[in-house]
């Protein structure tokens, strides 16, 4: 046993002078650094000023009598999560066994931080996700089935979450919602642009083209802000809130970065497949829904659901339009002053929530994108 | 064309008629004037329609400005600013010399928007090379052979890719500048750096009053031959250049160089001479030149591993040592694929700048928001801003193409 420990080490940190010469320098400082963080998160650090704010930070100033429709949301996403995950997954034991382990650390950790009630809804969140998982992958269902299950469980989020109006969403629950919204609302946009650009009139490929140029070359946050200050000024009479203005700004933008990646997708659908279908005397619609699209989008899945990270960390640009995200929250939290020596809790929790969502993103597009390799060979 | 067919072969030909054949001559002539006419209408349609909804939409912004008392033209750009920037140079006249000089409230509104252009450029441009020279170092880590730094570069790059630039650029902000010591106790790095909460100062340079004509002379030759080495090509004019800008630095040395270094000096409230930086720009530069290393990096390494095994093979034949093929052999090569993907990063790290606001960094879009609170001047600004951006956008990609054109023009592949 020590024989094999031995040689890994000489194999990987001491194999050469230059190696061992920065193994040298990179294990005291990385043992130092390592012993410092676990030391304050485990002894200096005073977590309660999460556990007491984990409401603000979740919801933002959702009022609290109405906290059952965020937990609703909170449910249905755990089931949507559920369901995407049945489509390319297999629920194995090992898989079922990590999503155990992880529900059962959030739930231990909420039943700690805020109380038992708030854990117990957790659990039963994440055993509605399991169960979508394992229906979904079981029942074979039809795709389309399911997509559009998805897309009902959107709807069905912002109709619960509307009541107490639009002004009041805020915390993780806006950064998540708003997210899902302006992934779907860009896809139909971005495939008609990208068609656009390849279109065989010419007009319409130049304006495609101006569109996605000019909105690749802006900086979001401008985009955002101008929508949300033109819009009053198009419909004066009428008050459209916040979010809504928010979301067509995102929705305007990232439009053109999924046309970018769905055109990359066209280009790889082989020109046979398309002179095949004219020669049937296929019209263009027929043409592109049911020959070209079904195959350059499944291409472009892995990047377009890599976009759905992009979209996800763009959404804290929403301070500008003053609406309050998780990172908005955290911040308030830390204006207070009764919170103020507690900076490096509020962000180090704040990056631990963003790592995890943004690495489960991650590894889903890479996981995706090995499937669909595997698939097409 | 097709792959392994050449151009004037028969078979193409034939092709080529038979298409034409079915084109124009099975569809009967009154019907092709018809398509023809169709397809004309439908292009006019399409840019009548879009035209006009462009137009229509500017109209309806104009006119409820105009309900508002605010008519659409640039004449308020000459107008007065009436406020105050912590940064940032303008443009102004002394005599007839332009000069460059710190922004007052005394400025007009389009000198603000130069300063707020000014403050994006000197973080993006110093962002650039930064992130270019620490992302190329973390993208060879992340294939070291040493276990440790490979997988500590891992760790750092998804670390950095996976969470938000904002919260990035507010924590370097909140979390660690403005906890830096206070100025009146500045942590001082070999006498020429000092940095403290209300900012960080490095050495800067000084022209010194007593340099005469000779030295600046001197010293004009030195750099024209500098840049000429490195612009010319050939072993033996190189040679000769770089033995004409060693003579002229020493003869600029012998008669009295023209320029020095300026050490900062610590004060009460901050630090008197060198190159001041403020905290929000070294918060923000800091934040963008961590997370655009990251993806330099990822470009760096995908470019590495890109390349044919056979370099590395036929280098360690010739008993290359690793570090020396990285540097001769594999690098050269690289910096031929990266080019267009870098193009791209420094085009979004560009527009990156625009978050500075978050931590109050007046930027230009900072300041354009400020400019268009005080005028109610939407419309004229974001058309300013964007077309900026725009051209910003176009500026990086016509440098890197040309760099490319340089690059791969000659001896490449």
């Amino acid at each position: 046993m020590s024989t094999v420990a031995l040689r890994w080490l000489h194999r990987n940190l001491f194999a050469k002078p230059f190696d061992t010469a920065l193994s040298l320098v990179v294990i005291p400082v990385l043992a130092w650094a390592v012993y410092a963080f676990a030391h304050w998160i485990l002894v200096d650090a005073h977590w309660e000023v999460v556990g007491g704010s984990l409401k603000v930070l979740m919801t933002g100033i959702y009022p609290a009598d109405q906290l059952w429709r965020a937990w609703f949301s909170v449910a249905t996403l755990c089931a949507m999560f559920g369901a995407g995950l049945g489509l390319s997954v297999r629920p194995g034991r090992a898989a079922l066994a990590v999503a155990a382990m992880v529900a059962a650390a959030i739930a231990g950790t909420i039943a700690a931080a805020v109380g038992v009630s708030a854990s117990l809804l957790t659990i039963a969140s994440a055993a509605l996700g399991v169960v979508a998982w394992v229906a979904v992958h079981h029942s074979k269902c039809d795709q389309r089935v399911v997509l559009a299950g998805l897309l009902a469980g959107v709807v069905a989020i912002f109709v619960v979450l509307s009541p107490p109006g639009f002004e009041v969403w805020g915390g993780l629950l806006l950064s998540v919602v708003l997210t899902i919204a302006v992934s779907i609302l860009t896809l139909p946009f971005g495939i008609l642009l990208a068609l656009g650009r390849q279109s065989r009139i010419a007009s319409v490929r130049v304006i495609s083209t101006a569109y996605i140029e000019t909105m690749r070359s802006v900086p979001l946050i401008l985009v955002v802000y101008w929508i949300w200050i033109i819009v009053p000024l198009l419909s004066p009479d009428t008050s459209v809130p916040s979010l809504l203005r928010g979301m067509a700004g995102y929705a305007l933008f990232f439009a053109a970065y999924v046309a970018e990646y769905v055109r990359s997708g066209l280009q790889a659908v082989p020109k046979g497949q398309i002179e095949a279908a004219r020669s049937l005397a296929m019209n263009s619609w027929t043409l592109n829904v049911d020959i070209v699209l079904p195959q350059a989008l499944r291409v472009v899945v892995p990047s377009l659901v890599g976009q759905v990270l992009d979209i996800f960390n763009g959404a804290t640009l929403v301070f500008i339009i003053g609406l309050t995200d998780f990172l908005r929250a955290g911040q308030m939290i830390l204006a207070d002053p009764q919170n103020s020596g507690r900076t490096y809790e509020i962000y180090v929790f704040l990056f631990a929530v963003y790592l995890a969502i943004g690495g489960a993103i991650t590894y889903a597009s890479r996981r995706l994108e090995a499937h669909l390799a595997r698939g097409s060979r | 064309m097709v792959e392994g067919e050449p151009a004037g072969s028969p078979e193409r030909e034939r092709r080529i008629v038979t298409t034409e054949i079915a084109e124009y001559h099975t569809i009967p002539s009154a019907r092709r004037r018809l398509l023809i006419a169709s397809k004309w209408l439908l292009q006019a349609a399409i840019v009548i329609v879009v035209a006009a909804l462009v137009i229509w939409l500017g109209l309806a912004v104009r006119e409820a400005l105009a309900r508002k008392g605010i008519h659409f033209s640039f004449g308020y750009l000459g107008n007065v600013a009436n406020f105050s920037l912590s940064e940032g140079l303008v443009p102004s006249r002394e005599g007839i010399w332009p000069v460059l000089e710190p922004f007052s409230p005394s400025h007009s509104n389009l000198q603000a928007l130069f300063a707020g252009l000014w403050n994006s450029l000197k973080v993006a441009l110093s962002a650039i090379v930064l992130c270019t020279i620490f992302g190329t170092l973390v993208g060879i880590g992340r294939l070291s052979t040493n276990w440790l730094v490979r997988n500590l570069c891992f760790g750092l790059v998804e670390a950095v890719r996976n969470t938000p630039l904002l919260i990035q650029i507010v924590f370097w902000y909140f979390a660690v500048v403005l906890r830096f010591p206070p100025a009146s106790a500045a942590s001082n790095w070999f006498g020429s750096l000092l940095v403290s909460r209300s900012g960080v100062y490095l050495p800067g340079l000084v022209i010194s009053e007593s340099a005469g004509f000779a030295s600046w002379g001197l010293l004009a030759i030195a750099a024209a031959s500098a840049v000429a080495c490195l612009v010319l090509r050939g072993p033996r004019r190189r040679l000769i250049l770089l033995a004409v800008t060693t003579a002229a630095l020493i003869a600029t040395a012998l008669v009295g160089f023209p320029l020095g270094f300026d050490l900062p000096v610590a004060t009460r409230f901050g630090a008197r001479g060198g190159f001041a930086l403020s905290p929000e720009m070294t918060a923000l530069l800091l934040a963008i030149v961590v997370n655009s290393s990251a993806y330099v990096a990822e470009i760096v390494r995908g470019a590495i591993e890109a390349l044919p095994k056979g370099q590395w093979e036929a280098s360690a034949s010739l008993g290359l040592s690793r570090s020396h093929t990285l540097r001769d052999i594999i690098l050269p090569q690289v910096f031929r694929i990266v080019l267009p993907s870098l193009a791209n990063r420094y085009i979004s790290l560009t527009k990156d700048t625009s978050l500075g606001i978050a931590i109050g960094f007046p930027d230009l879009f900072n300041v354009y928001g400020t400019v268009s609170n005080q005028t109610g001047r939407n419309l004229e600004g974001v058309v300013i801003v964007m077309l900026t951006y725009l051209a910003l956008s176009w500026i990086i990609s016509a440098c890197v193409n040309a760099l490319n054109a340089r690059v791969n023009g000659r001896g490449a592949r």
